[in-house]
């Protein structure tokens, strides 16, 4: 769990950030949003303390973070920036292992850790482990960049604008993996960007930043459907939201039992989102799609009149 | 190529070699033809006619004929002097010698270049265009019992053996001190303007002030400053320290080293990317570790750059330092400009030239090698 409890920074007399109250449970995605210069990379590099806070008091686990020793802090939290920040002049496996050296582990711990982890962001380490940074491609090395955050087993990744920097595919591949590997490692991450896509896409607790203070924070949906002014609604898409929100639902939220005319021709999973539904309606040209498992076996049907949520009956 | 029709018109423009009774008479020129007759002549330039067809349409084949054309030219020119050597040199004139004259330098020169073009056409490794550049080399030692010790160089090296020894070895030391001592000051500057960024400013305007004194003025401003200190404190005496000889020299060669040395230290550390020397903190590396694991291994490529531009441009300061005491190969140079004697300076001059050129591969190929994992 991390706590900023009114937290400012200063430089010179320019508030960076400006008296910022934030609490992310353990567990949580919570993902930082803002303009450039909106103060969002400087609150989240006062959590490891590389850049110190002027006013107000930052908890670990309930623990001020100046209580620890500033690398002892840093080697118990991970942290991933967008340009990786891999070293050119160290291999794969010895990047990974940076940490857990710091903290020296035993060689043959280190070399089992890095080859799990090779495997668990699904680089084979045969292949991948003796290769220098420059053999990389942009996606390969920010694998290899997380590996390297997640090496001494951190309960908290900070994260800045990691996948900032690849390309659209690529990016969009790396986001839903850092979301499963999330759910399934059930780390706290802190994950700051300016693309509002990847936050709606990541965030359990959506936080929106602006001349250094917080506007609004909570669950996406919130947002979306009651963002408290305009920077926020323009922030979320502006008019672009309905799409944005439809994203985020699945489409058995708003699908209806199987009727009795027949299944409709034109499918989609029942995990799909109510955006992709919509695009398959547009493409298509119908108004009905019959609604699927997993098994490809139909269960129900999602209307054009429920998927816009109308109210009342068809 | 262009390169071995020059050649060829040295070969037979310009004089091959010069032969004279002693060292004070300048000697008469020969030209190739004169020397061992017409066929002979046309035969030596059979392979640089031979080179200079293939040029005219190059594929990889045709460049290692050139190749081999070439290595044939370099040997053959010791050979040629040999031959030279031989049919000139009265062996009744003790004093009598042979030198080097203007086609055979400029042939020599044009080979040397059309290696270079070569070795970056056909990507040789380096091994074995040293190999191919020491060969004249080789087979001129090998040479010298043949009738080649009648070459004017080798005349002055034999009248002065071991003092040519002992000039190497002072030139040697005072070039790695001035290395030694300017990386470390040198150093230690570069790291206090990281620091202050006022003495960055302060520092390098004095430093390229320093580079813009001549390096003659430079050893005369000393000579006032330590004679007297010298005087005055017995010590720096006893050690050796005065207004002429090695403590001036080596104070100017360390002031005139400094500003490549420190440049390139300051360059080398400040072009680190950021985001690297950001990660490693924030992954928990104290200051001196990212610094000595991650910021001085990643400059080291250009920081051996600021040691590699300084050490040979000391290997040539040092040669003026010999003006004033200090010793060195240029005590030949200055020695052979007194007396008009060619060949003594050459004496002086060559080894620089060597020194120069094998310190500058060697710290460029270990450059390069400590580069690893970077895109190239």
């Amino acid at each position: 769990m991390i706590e900023l409890i009114h937290i400012s920074k200063r430089f010179g007399d320019t508030a960076a950030v400006d008296d910022i109250s934030l609490k992310v449970e353990s567990g949580e995605f919570c993902v930082v949003v803002g303009t450039s210069g909106c103060g969002k990379s400087t609150t989240l590099r006062m959590i490891n303390r590389l850049i110190e806070h002027s006013d107000g008091e930052i908890h670990i686990d309930s623990q001020p973070i100046r209580s620890f020793r500033e690398e002892q802090l840093r080697r118990r939290i991970g942290y991933a920036i967008q340009s990786t920040g891999l070293f050119p002049h160290w291999t794969v496996a010895r990047n990974i292992g940076l940490v857990p050296r710091l903290l020296k582990w035993p060689k043959a711990r280190i070399d089992a850790r890095v080859e799990e982890l090779l495997t668990l962001l699904g680089l084979s380490g045969s292949e991948f482990a003796g290769k220098y940074p420059s053999q990389l491609s942009g996606g390969q090395a920010q694998r290899v960049g997380v590996a390297r955050a997640l090496a001494a087993n951190p309960d908290i990744l900070l994260m800045d604008e990691p996948f900032g920097a690849l390309d659209p595919i690529t990016r969009e591949t790396l986001q839903v993996e850092l979301r499963q590997l999330q759910t399934r490692l059930g780390k706290t991450i802190v994950f700051v960007t300016h693309d509002m896509d990847e936050a709606l896409r990541l965030a359990d607790r959506l936080v929106v930043m602006q001349d250094g203070r917080i506007v609004q924070q909570g669950h996406p949906l919130t947002l979306l459907r009651e963002p408290v002014n305009d920077f926020v609604a323009s922030m979320l898409g502006g008019e672009d939201r309905g799409l944005k929100e439809a994203a985020l639902l699945p489409v058995s939220e708003r699908m209806s039992p199987l009727g009795v005319g027949g299944v409709a021709r034109e499918r989609i999973d029942q995990g799909a989102s109510l955006r992709e539904a919509l695009s398959i309606m547009l493409w298509r040209r119908v108004e009905c799609l019959a609604v699927v498992d997993d098994g490809d076996i139909p269960i129900g049907e999602l209307s054009f009149r429920r998927l816009v949520g109308a109210r009342g009956h068809e | 190529m262009a390169l071995m029709g020059a050649a060829l018109v040295a070969w037979w423009m310009l004089p091959s070699v010069t032969m004279a009774p002693n060292r004070i008479v300048p000697g008469t020129a020969y030209a190739a033809s004169e020397v061992a007759g017409w066929g002979a002549a046309i035969l030596a330039s059979l392979p640089l006619a031979v080179a200079a067809w293939l040029a005219r349409d190059l594929d990889r084949q045709r460049l290692k004929a050139l190749l081999a054309l070439v290595v044939v030219g370099l040997v053959g020119l010791p050979l040629w002097l040999t031959a030279a050597s031989v049919q000139l040199v009265d062996p009744n004139l003790p004093q009598a010698r042979i030198g080097i004259g203007a086609g055979l330098w400029l042939t020599l020169f044009m080979l040397l270049l059309a290696l270079v073009e070569l070795r970056t056409r056909l990507v040789l490794p380096s091994p074995v265009t040293w190999g191919v550049a020491l060969l004249p080399l080789v087979v001129f030692v090998l040479c010298l019992p043949l009738g080649l010790d009648g070459l004017a160089l080798w005349q002055e090296y034999a009248g002065r053996r071991d003092d040519f020894v002992a000039a190497i070895g002072e030139h040697l030391l005072l070039v790695g001190a001035t290395v030694a001592i300017s990386l470390v000051v040198g150093a230690v500057i570069a790291l206090l303007m990281r620091r202050y960024p006022r003495v960055q400013r302060l520092g390098f305007s004095l430093l390229n002030f320093l580079q813009t004194v001549p390096s003659l003025a430079l050893f005369g401003l000393l000579l006032g400053p330590l004679a007297w200190l010298s005087d005055r404190y017995a010590w720096l005496d006893s050690l050796g320290v005065s207004g002429i000889g090695w403590a001036p020299a080596l104070i100017a060669l360390v002031a005139y080293s400094l500003l490549p040395m420190v440049r390139n230290t300051f360059v080398a550390l400040e072009g680190v990317d950021p985001g690297v020397v950001e990660s490693a903190r924030g992954m928990g590396m104290s200051r001196l570790q990212s610094f000595l694991q991650v910021r001085l291994p990643l400059a080291l490529p250009v920081l051996l750059e600021g040691v590699r531009i300084t050490t040979v441009q000391a290997i040539g300061l040092t040669a003026v330092a010999a003006l004033i005491g200090a010793g060195g190969l240029g005590r030949f140079i200055f020695q052979g400009l007194g007396q008009a004697a060619m060949d003594l300076v050459l004496l002086g001059a060559l080894p620089i030239l060597l020194m120069a050129v094998v310190a500058d591969a060697l710290l460029g190929n270990l450059a390069n090698r400590l580069r690893k994992g970077e895109p190239t």
